[in-house]
């Protein structure tokens, strides 16, 4: 400011000040690098934005398309057929389960015989190749090496039989019948151990037998599958026309944006020569509409039909559904059976419904702009790359990353809090030294060999947990997938303890001494100091580094891109907090995976940016909330 | 009121309530006190002077052994007894030494909590839950520290919003409410303005009757004004130990003349 007043001094006094000094230009070194930094996250942001801004209006014309051309009105009927199919795979489920679950005694002892069988075969099966196929011992007649190979084979036989299998449910009798048949074996033989062949014939005599007081609800089941058979038809012939219809507009689209460029082209090109050709080719690439009405008129026709079969599903499936049995002696197909029944209201209710919305659907119904925002911000339905329909729902990436990190943050916080707590005021000082270096250690693990970790091992070992009859009372449990929202939670929390418990070791040590000695003054003992004064005097500190852990574990990518078993579907929470033992997708996950394989410029492309600024918009809010309470803590 | 093992009856009458014999101290190999001897009578105030790194703090530091935190350091020879026990007795269990002897720091370092909280916690930790007697101790105490009538309207305030003398007040406070028989204080009016430092030294001189204080001072004219007995440290040796009015009009030892003078310090 002062620079830029005027001067009213003689030039030349001995307070003159000289040009450009030395300090000025350390300044601007200094000043310019602090500047590149803020230029650089401002061109991150705006690139951002200008990519995923125009996901909105791209993704509107695409709902457009699906409303256009009648899509939307299919999938009023097919949603309904597919739940109607869920519930037909349930039935069938637990049938199967009863029935099995009954033989199960049989079916534990054929396993059991085959399993040993198998586990003997391969033993063997190197020796006795080498008398199977070796040219040499057949054409020479060699006996001697015969011989050989042959004592060979006995050897390995005996040294396989000295060890066999565990087989619980088989009588010693049985077993001791099955090695003797093994030992007697020819290297020969192909056909299986006359025990395990009967055990066989045991376990399909004994499903047939129980599957016979079962035969009614087989049949209820067959009659419940086949009255979705007609509502089936109908909606492939639809689809059939629909999907001609949506690939024609799309054709025209794509026509339309390149006459647009070539106009464009042509209104900035100089040479009038070169003018007119651009302006005849946009020309040429004006394209027919595409005929949308008489398709539409034919599939409108198809209202009253689609009503009648949708009543007529409901009837006959009502009344198969109030033919199964009530309830079944097994307890897996109790679990199936029930989880059909609760499906079935559902169901019914949607059924309902679905002749009104039939017939108050109208192709020519406008989709306005924020259609588009709230089917992203709250659709269920992420589906990308499908024949059919891409819908970007942003909902069940958001609610895996969400889930990933309740796990992860209800392992990692107590954990790295307790152990900041212990190394802070408990440890002595050469155990400080040993655990602080080992916990921030972990840090030094890239993501990815963790992620390898998490899989071979990790998710390996809680599958065989999870099927111990000691932790059936686990909700969830027997997992069925390994890679899961629980194995990449469990990864992300030993990701994030070093984070937390540095921060909230630090926030620990600058609470003053003065406070605990004070309190040692005053007759506390050291437990008391450390939990009544020195801990409480820090929680702002350690709230700060918990949301710091937060958005590390939010932010992660290759961990839950390895581990998380990306199915994008929003977990199904009728089994509780089984939820949490299914695989899931994330926010940071989808990018990874997607963005690669997209083409530029696309709304799937886009729609990746978005999905991008919203997870940068949640870090950046909860770094502020985190910078909030470290500031406060230091006042 | 006593929370250390059996007191003999011979100690109860007796005058003395801490006795220093022969302690010697080192931090790691240096040697900060050399073989101090020294009596301190019940309610009076005794002053501890020197120049810095004479060793008075050190040996205050020892009387509630609050020098165990402190890594390295311990004392080699010499024992400290407090009403007739050694405080370096195997038996001594130091967090009921130091509910006897309680100390005040050079700088106020109330709790970041409220006035009430404050004052109330050292009963807390013995596991004093009653409010009412939690009321009236906290009541007591800030009367006998000059600051109820300052403070009563916002005892639920935080501590922090105090101005330094008051909040030196507050911790005195909190150190007679678990009613000590010893008072440590480490310089406590160095950071202290001069109306807040007669504020705190005319508190010592009313709690006297109730309290032995033992006080580490750099200023002598407050060592003047407030103690009964005066030692003079110096280069972790005990130079001069005496009543306070003799030792400043007639010291019996050279250095101590010229310590008291200004002539160095």
């Amino acid at each position: 400011m002062a620079s830029e007043k005027s001067s009213n001094a003689k030039t030349g006094h001995k307070f003159q000040r000289s040009g450009f000094s030395y300090e000025q230009l350390i300044r601007f070194f200094f000043a310019s690098n602090a500047g590149l930094s803020i230029v650089i996250l401002t061109l991150i942001i705006a690139f951002l934005l200008k990519e995923g801004l125009g996901f909105f209006p791209g993704y509107r014309r695409d709902l457009e398309t699906y409303r256009i051309a009648g899509l939307e009105f299919v999938d009023i009927s097919r949603n309904n057929l597919t739940a109607h199919e869920q519930l037909t795979s349930l039935l069938n489920r637990a049938y199967y389960a009863e029935v099995n679950g009954k033989s199960s005694r049989e079916l534990k002892r054929t396993e059991e015989a085959s399993a040993l069988y198998n586990a003997f075969t391969d033993q063997v099966g190197p020796t006795r190749d080498l008398i199977l196929n070796n040219p040499q011992a057949e054409t020479d007649g060699n006996a001697g090496m015969k011989a050989a190979l042959l004592n060979n084979y006995e050897k390995q036989r005996e040294k396989a039989l000295q060890k066999p299998l565990s087989t619980p449910h088989l009588t010693n009798e049985e077993r001791q019948q099955l090695i003797e048949s093994l030992r007697a074996r020819p290297p020969e033989a192909t056909d299986d151990p006359p025990l395990v062949a009967a055990l066989a014939q045991e376990f399909v005599a004994a499903q047939q037998k129980h599957a016979a007081p079962l035969q009614e609800f087989r049949t209820v089941i067959d009659d419940f599958e086949s009255a979705g058979f007609d509502l089936g038809s109908i909606v492939m012939e639809m689809t059939e026309s629909v999907t001609v219809t949506k690939e024609q507009l799309q054709t025209a689209d794509i026509l339309e944006k390149d006459r647009k460029t070539l106009l464009a082209a042509a209104s900035g090109e100089k040479d009038p020569v070169e003018r007119e050709r651009l302006l005849a080719d946009a020309h040429a690439a004006l394209a027919d509409k595409p005929d949308v009405e008489t398709p539409m008129q034919a599939l409108l026709e198809r209202k009253p039909e689609c009503v009648r079969l949708h009543e007529e599903l409901k009837t006959a499936s009502s009344a198969a559904f109030d033919k199964i049995p009530q309830s079944l002696t097994e307890s897996d197909a109790k679990r199936i059976l029930s989880a059909a029944r609760k499906a079935w209201p559902v169901f019914i209710t949607d059924l309902d419904m679905a002749p009104g919305k039939i017939n108050a659907w109208k192709h020519t119904d406008p989709v306005p702009l924020s259609d588009a925002f709230m089917s992203f911000l709250t659709g269920k339905k992420w589906v990308t790359g499908g024949e059919w329909q891409d819908f970007y729902g942003i909902l069940p990436l958001a609610i895996g990353s969400l889930m990933i990190a309740m796990i992860a943050l209800s392992i990692a916080i107590p954990v790295s809090i307790s152990a900041a707590i212990y190394v802070n005021h408990f440890a002595k000082p050469r155990e400080q030294a040993l655990v602080k270096p080992i916990i921030e250690f972990i840090q030094a693990i890239p993501s990815v060999v963790l992620g390898f970790v998490g899989i071979l091992v990790f998710g390996t070992i809680l599958r065989e947990i999870s099927v111990m009859d000691a932790f059936q009372w686990v909700p969830g449990f027997p997992i069925e997938e390994r890679l899961n929202i629980f194995t990449a939670g469990c990864l992300l929390a030993l990701m994030s303890i070093p984070t937390i418990f540095s921060l909230a070791e630090d926030a620990l040590n600058n609470v003053p001494s003065a406070y605990a000695e004070a309190s040692e003054a005053l007759g506390a003992s050291h437990v008391q100091t450390a939990f009544r004064v020195m801990i409480p005097a820090s929680f702002s500190g350690i709230l700060a580094a918990i949301l710091l852990g937060f958005g590390r574990v939010i932010g992660e990518t290759m961990v839950v891109l390895l581990v998380a078993g990306n199915r994008i579907k929003i977990p199904d929470f009728s089994e509780g907090l089984g939820a949490f033992f299914q695989p899931s997708h994330t926010l940071t996950g989808i990018i990874a995976q997607e963005l690669g394989e997209v083409p530029l410029g696309s709304v799937h492309y886009r729609a990746l940016f978005v999905v991008g600024i919203v997870l940068f918009a949640v870090v950046l809010g909860i770094n502020a909330t985190a910078h909030h309470f470290v500031n406060r803590a230091k006042k | 009121m006593n929370d250390l093992q059996e007191i003999p009856t011979a100690s109860k009458t007796s005058t003395t309530s801490v006795d220093i014999r022969n302690v010697s101290f080192n931090y790691g190999n240096t040697q900060a006190l050399k073989d101090i001897t020294l009596d301190v009578r019940r309610n009076e105030v005794t002053a501890f002077i020197g120049p810095s790194g004479c060793g008075k703090s050190t040996l205050l530091r020892c009387i509630n052994r609050m020098n165990d935190e402190i890594v390295g350091t311990r004392i080699t020879h010499g024992e400290i007894v407090v009403d007739g026990i050694n405080i370096h007795d195997p038996s001594v269990d130091v967090v009921k030494l130091r509910r006897d002897v309680g100390m005040v720091f050079q700088k106020s370092n109330p709790f970041p909590s409220s006035i009430y909280e404050n004052v109330a916690y050292g009963l807390r930790m013995r596991g004093e839950r009653d409010k009412a007697v939690l009321d009236q101790s906290v009541h007591e105490s800030l009367q006998a520290a000059a600051l109820w009538d300052e403070v009563k309207d916002r005892l639920n305030e935080s501590a922090l919003g105090l101005s330094g003398g008051q909040q030196q007040r507050l911790c005195i406070a909190r150190t007679i409410a678990v009613k000590p028989t010893v008072v440590l204080m480490d310089e406590p009016c160095s950071a202290l303005d001069p109306i807040a430092t007669a504020k705190v030294e005319d508190l010592i001189w009313t709690l006297k009757n109730d309290y032995t204080f033992i006080i580490v001072t750099h200023n002598m004219q407050q060592a003047a004004r407030v103690s009964d007995k005066t030692a003079f440290f110096y280069m972790g040796g005990l130079i001069e130990f005496g009543e306070t009015k003799r030792m400043f009009s007639s010291p019996s030892v050279k250095k101590t003349e010229e310590y008291i003078t200004g002539r160095f310090g």
